[in-house]
């Protein structure tokens, strides 16, 4: 693993990047806040601690399965993956300095959400390091699904789409920003094929808003084991 | 250097891009002249260990593409066609990147990535990002990369593609500060017998034509091109709605008096000969 690219790239390409093009991080935070703020509304404050809860993983998740935009772009357009082919790098360095680069626009709204996290009162320090662990395992899921579909793009066009579509169906969908225990079972478990579905679930239970479901966790880690797996497979990086 | 014995390339969906190329490349700098769709992209891509070709054996330096691409990764660099620079960073940024990939150490690359950039003139510019440069600046930071990597061979596929005149001009001035040996496509002729001495003509997959700007013009000798656009003139050679003949010097003035136009033989003529002689 080339640890000082994957770093070089995420400060270049993720850090440095805010500032050139702060709309961006912007409107990565707006959904999630647009989200929280209508879940204010409508449930009279009763679902505030879910909002930020959701917004905390709908944000790490969007920005991961908007990779799959650029991660297309690089590879279509600019022919910036076939640069870097020729590299000694692997795959495995490109798809984590492009997760690292994107989890940098997350900062500004994962610091709005601690604010008010903090403010509302809802983390210890034990949940405040399960829900950093499961958040981690929400980026690496996501980042795997998103370059699953990167792989495959034919036409930037259609990733734009795409992600957006995936963003909606794995993060507004599943219960991100409400009580998972209202969902019928079968289309919970539906939902559980989502790796967010499953970092909601063990987060509203660590923060003590719904019942624990003891299987999240274990099943979110096999679900972003296999993910990951599944995204180190498809891939395309020389091509055949 | 390099050396390619029968590759062929099939792609999933029925193309066949490589019919069996058979090169013996000797010279620091050689170049590949060719069509859209010759193959040439194909080519490149096989040999700087983007693609796998379907057959055939390709060596660079000894190395094998197919067994060994750590091992040309090590020593070549290639720069994609129409390759673009990631618009918000800027040109140190993107050369720190790139020789971190190539796992030089970060002091190294500070000293190697500042000498490349003023050596190419992009030192002024080193900071600002890649949106805001012009096209042929834009391009320039990618030969900057294969300069800053100090690679024993580098890969250029098309290097000035899409390109103004003076642009051009400024990536063929920073080419020639690299010191590595180079394979360079183009479908420029003038650019082929601007930077290398020994020509690879591709058509339809296959190489059609190697060797020297001079041997491979040696059957010109003594002739020019005439050409006309008029209709219902039948010549041997024929581009578009343009008919072409090569004809003796000594009989211009009686083609130019029947409306021909006469130009000097130049690459264009080969790739005119050749790609007519393989589509009929």
């Amino acid at each position: 693993m080339n640890l000082r690219f994957i770093g070089e790239f995420a400060w270049s390409y993720g850090i440095k990047s805010i500032p050139r093009g702060p709309s961006y991080v912007v409107a990565s935070m707006m959904y999630p806040l647009v989200f929280l703020f209508l879940i204010v509304i409508f449930s009279s404050g009763k679902f505030l601690a879910f909002g930020v809860v959701g917004g905390f993983i709908a944000i790490v998740a969007e920005n991961s399965l908007f990779s799959s935009s650029d991660a297309a772009f690089q590879r279509i357009e600019l022919k910036f993956q076939d640069l870097l082919v020729t590299t000694r790098i692997s795959h495995l360095d490109y798809i984590l300095a492009m997760g690292l680069s994107f989890l940098a626009p997350s900062l500004p709204g994962i610091a709005v959400y601690a604010v008010i996290g903090a403010i509302i009162h809802i983390f210890t320090l034990a949940s405040a390091a399960l829900f950093a662990a499961i958040l981690v395992l929400v980026l690496l899921s996501t980042l795997s699904i998103a370059f699953m579909i990167a792989s495959f793009a034919k036409h930037t066009r259609n990733i734009w789409g795409i992600s957006s579509i995936m963003v909606v169906l794995l993060t507004m969908v599943p219960p991100t920003f409400y009580p998972y225990t209202i969902l019928p079972k079968a289309v919970l478990y539906l939902f559980m094929l989502s790796p967010v579905t499953l970092a909601a679930i063990a987060s509203q239970g660590a923060f003590g808003l719904t019942p624990q479901l003891s299987y999240a966790i274990p099943l979110l880690v096999a679900e972003t084991i296999i993910y990951f797996a599944i995204a180190m497979k498809l891939t395309k990086w020389r091509e055949n | 250097m390099i050396e390619i014995k029968n590759v062929k390339k099939k792609y999933d969906d029925g193309t066949i891009a490589l019919k069996g190329i058979n090169l013996k490349i000797r010279s620091k700098v050689a170049t590949v002249i060719g069509r859209n769709g010759a193959g040439k992209t194909t080519l490149m891509r096989i040999l700087s260990t983007q693609l796998m070709p379907s057959s055939g054996t390709a060596l660079i330096k000894g190395y094998d593409v197919v067994k060994e691409p750590n091992e040309i990764r090590e020593i070549a660099v290639s720069i994609p066609q129409e390759a673009g620079p990631l618009g918000f960073l800027t040109p140190m940024e993107h050369l720190m990147m790139y020789l971190a990939a190539r796992r030089v150490p970060v002091t190294e690359a500070r000293i190697d990535a500042a000498k490349a950039l003023r050596e190419i003139e992009l030192w002024d510019a080193r900071n600002t990002p890649a949106d805001m440069l012009s096209g042929g600046m834009k391009r320039k930071i990618f030969v900057a990369m294969a300069l800053a990597s100090n690679a024993e061979v580098v890969f250029l596929d098309e290097p000035t593609t899409g390109l103004d005149p003076l642009s051009r001009l400024e990536v063929w001035s920073a080419i020639k500060l690299l010191d590595s040996e180079m394979l360079i496509t183009t479908h420029y002729m003038e650019e082929a017998q601007e930077l290398s001495k020994e020509v690879v003509v591709v058509e339809g997959g296959r190489c059609v034509g190697h060797g020297s700007v001079g041997s491979l013009l040696k059957k010109f000798d003594g002739l020019v091109r005439a050409e006309t656009s008029r209709p219902g003139v039948k010549t041997r050679y024929r581009v578009g709605s343009t008919s072409i003949e090569y004809i003796k010097a000594r009989d211009a003035a009686d083609y130019i008096r029947n409306g021909y136009t006469i130009k000097q033989i130049t690459l264009d003529d080969l790739f005119v000969m050749k790609g007519v002689e393989l589509e009929s």
